[in-house]
């Protein structure tokens, strides 16, 4: 099942205009289509349109709009980098977290809040996360390197054994924690984008921007990879140059990616399994069908989740996970129907 | 003109003190081996001999531990990737083939080396991809996918992105491996035809008739140590091949195609010891030959003429025998010397030939035979007749004391002496 690019480049971008829209309409107060297009018209300049609702033009600047951003941002980042994984490790189970970051966000994240320091400030909590995910990716990159080369074997064995540690040092934490905190950070874990301000941009987007087209100017090198490391190399790629570079500038944008959103499972894992089913293979559509696709679908999540049952929320990993898994399934049964053996 | 391709006929890989460890273990150890232009160098030797391991190294694929490798001249060694690659194309038996990818996407990516970051294939790349799908058979392929594909179309299709690739230094690394003959006899001719538009090819390969066959030269390996290099001639020698392989070789030279095969001659079992001697001419031994050769029996043979098929046969194997020039007339003298191979052999077999002047001394050879089978002549042997009416009558003086039957009763009984 493969549509044709130009097709399904179209529907990607169009159902992100969608989604944007609503997601800056739909919540807790509904805001009318009309002020949305007139806050545009002013913000490119022409003040001469008529104003918007001045209620509507505050929830919509400093409530939605942040918060959809971080949501695209954060959808993209994590759907690149996990078509980065896959491609990288060959498995079709790789993604952003066997590099031990979600683990060492995690323990990150529970350190700031037993030490009350996610309690002074906003913004350290997210900065605790990256710190987190930073020290247990470096580690488990260490230790998965030597003599010059970095097997890639390694890295899962060393994640694994380091995401287990983490993840028991993030119990024991918890186990001396106040019943909030525990509480706060079991919220953290599910994932969300409640709250989410323009601070959360700022100091995301000259990470993931950045990132997520590093990673996209590597599409011909992970073609390539797909005849492994050897065949990488006989083709010309610098393989332990390459492998290193995007092994780190994944880690890094996971990991600001997760401080911005908590853990937001399945987006990595699923998201490029899905547009890999309808662009193909090939990473130069791939990459940026990801980037599309998962911010697209992050900001989709987050909007179902505030329209389910305002003015509760749904945390959006809950979302993701309940809408995505289904769906993939579904697709992944009716290929297989289609071509037996079709991988 | 790509300023990193070098000038056609100057292509050559010159590989000296080439050694691999692995901890302690010397996997390929001081190796020297050169491809010039125009070359077609076969890497021979048995599984484990460091084939591969050596075609890695030159390759720019493993770091050689010492020696060093020069690519047209050029130190391999501080290559930047993307400089090798368009000098040297391998093609890996690595079995990993992006399954997901179009025949045409797998194509494309040999020009990776020969593309900036951001360029993109040009119409030439793909006239170039398609152009080689033909070369190796598979026209009209390119919107395949590669999962689709059975083993052989696939080796045919990375064979293909050498191609495309378009280097001066092709190593490949058994290329036929999952190939029926057909196009294993396909990718070595282009392999062929490539090496004598000027450019450097190595390879390894398993079957050493088809490295006789297209190689200019061979390399055998011997516990990761060259133990001969040269013409196939040279090195295709049986005593050489029995003590790397660690079988009974036979080489011998297809009549159809005047090149070297090679074949194994299946384990003897335990020697016995009843000692036989066959007499034959025109090949009417061979298969006897063959058959209690297997079984062990020690053998002699002759009179032969030399350039007869039993002749060489027996010369391959080591069998001793008396031989006379070709088409001459066996002499007395000639029956005397002769036997002595005959009185000492516990049984001797007349095989089923014709008999005209030249050799009627081989019936009076027979007639010193301890023992004496005469075969009966069975579909596809040579009739026996008689072109002199005294050749006819010592043969029928020999059948009053021999023993006639087929040839399968006479190994029977042999079996039980």
């Amino acid at each position: 099942m493969k549509t044709r690019p130009a097709v399904v480049f179209t529907a990607l971008s169009a159902l992100l205009a969608v989604s944007v829209v609503l997601g800056i309409c739909v919540g807790a107060v509904p805001i009318r289509l009309q002020d949305v297009l007139r806050l545009l018209v002013r913000s490119v300049g022409l003040q001469s349109a008529p104003a918007p609702d001045a209620t509507a033009a505050v929830i919509i600047s400093q409530l939605r709009l942040p918060r959809v951003v971080a949501a695209l941002l954060v959808g993209s980042a994590l759907a690149v980098c996990g078509v980065v994984m896959q491609g990288l490790f060959r498995n079709p189970m790789a993604s952003p977290e066997i590099l031990g970051v979600s683990a060492g966000g995690s323990l990150g994240a529970v350190v700031a809040i037993t030490s009350g320091a996610a309690a002074a400030s906003q913004l350290l909590l997210p900065l605790f996360t990256i710190a987190g995910a930073f020290v247990s990716t470096a580690l488990i990159y260490s230790l998965s390197s030597s003599r010059g080369t970095t097997s890639l074997f390694f890295i899962i064995i060393a994640g694994m054994a380091i995401s287990a540690l983490c993840g028991g040092v993030t119990s024991g934490l918890l186990l001396f924690a106040r019943q909030y905190e525990v509480s706060q950070y079991v919220f953290w874990t599910m994932g969300g984008l409640d709250g989410r301000t323009w601070q959360h941009v700022l100091y995301s987007a000259p990470v993931l921007i950045p990132g997520i087209i590093i990673l996209s100017l590597f599409s011909r090198e992970l073609n390539l990879f797909s005849f492994g490391e050897e065949g990488a190399h006989s083709l010309g790629v610098p393989v332990e140059g390459v492998k290193r570079l995007l092994l780190a500038v994944s880690a890094v944008v996971t990991g600001v990616a997760i401080s911005v959103s908590g853990p937001v499972g399945f987006i990595g894992l699923m998201v490029p399994h899905f547009l890999r089913m309808l662009v193909g293979p090939d990473h130069r559509r791939l990459m940026p069908a990801a980037a599309l696709g998962g911010g697209m679908f992050l900001v989709a999540c987050d909007l179902v989740g505030r329209a389910v049952a305002p003015p509760f929320e749904i945390r959006v990993g809950i979302i993701t996970a309940i809408i995505g898994s289904p769906y993939l399934l579904s697709l992944v049964l009716r290929t297989q129907r289609r071509s037996p053996g079709a991988r | 003109m790509d300023a990193s391709r070098d000038a056609p006929g100057s292509f050559s890989v010159q590989a000296a003190g080439l050694s691999w460890l692995v901890g302690e273990k010397r996997i390929i150890h001081s190796v020297d081996v050169s491809v010039g232009p125009g070359e077609l160098v076969g890497v021979i030797g048995p599984n484990g001999a460091g084939k591969t391991t050596l075609l890695r190294l030159i390759a720019g694929g493993l770091r050689p531990t010492t020696g060093r490798v020069l690519l047209s001249g050029r130190p391999l060694e501080g290559m930047s990737a993307r400089e090798r690659a368009r000098r040297l194309a391998f093609m890996s038996q690595d079995s990993s083939q992006a399954m997901t990818f179009t025949v045409m996407e797998v194509l494309l990516m040999g020009r990776y080396p020969h593309l900036g970051r951001f360029e993109s294939e040009s119409a030439a790349d793909r006239e170039r991809a398609r152009a080689a799908l033909g070369v190796v058979g598979m026209a009209g392929f390119q919107d395949r996918i590669m999962g689709g594909l059975s083993g052989g179309e696939r080796q045919l299709v990375l064979f293909a992105r050498i191609l495309v690739q378009d280097t001066g230094i092709l190593v490949l690394d058994e290329p036929t491996s999952s190939l029926d003959i057909g196009h294993q006899d396909r990718i070595f001719s282009l392999a062929q035809d490539i090496a004598r538009s000027g450019r450097s090819v190595i390879a390894s390969v398993h079957n050493l008739s088809v490295a006789a066959e297209y190689c200019t030269r061979l390399v055998l390996l011997e516990n990761g140590t060259v133990a001969a290099s040269g013409n196939p001639g040279d090195v295709l020698r049986p005593e050489l091949l029995d003590r790397v392989y660690s079988v009974r070789t036979l080489v011998s030279s297809s009549s159809a195609t005047g090149s070297l095969t090679v074949t194994v001659v299946p384990g003897r079992p335990v020697a016995r010891s009843a000692r036989v001697h066959l007499i034959g001419g025109a090949g009417s031994a061979v298969n006897l030959t063959r058959a209690l050769y297997r079984q062990g029996f020690r053998l002699s043979g002759g009179i032969a003429h030399e350039y007869d098929s039993d002749e060489k046969l027996w010369r391959s194997l080591g069998v001793p025998m008396e031989s006379v020039g070709a088409f001459s007339r066996i002499a007395p003298d000639d029956v005397a010397r002769a036997s002595r191979l005959v009185e000492e052999a516990d049984a001797t077999i007349l095989c089923s030939f014709p008999v005209g002047a030249g050799n009627a001394g081989n019936l009076r050879l027979a007639g010193r035979a301890r023992r004496l089978f005469i075969v009966d002549s069975g579909p596809g042997d040579a009739e026996r007749e008689f072109f002199s009416a005294e050749a006819a009558e010592v043969f029928q003086a020999l059948c009053a004391r021999a023993t006639r039957m087929g040839q399968q009763e006479i190994i029977a009984m042999l079996e039980r002496l």
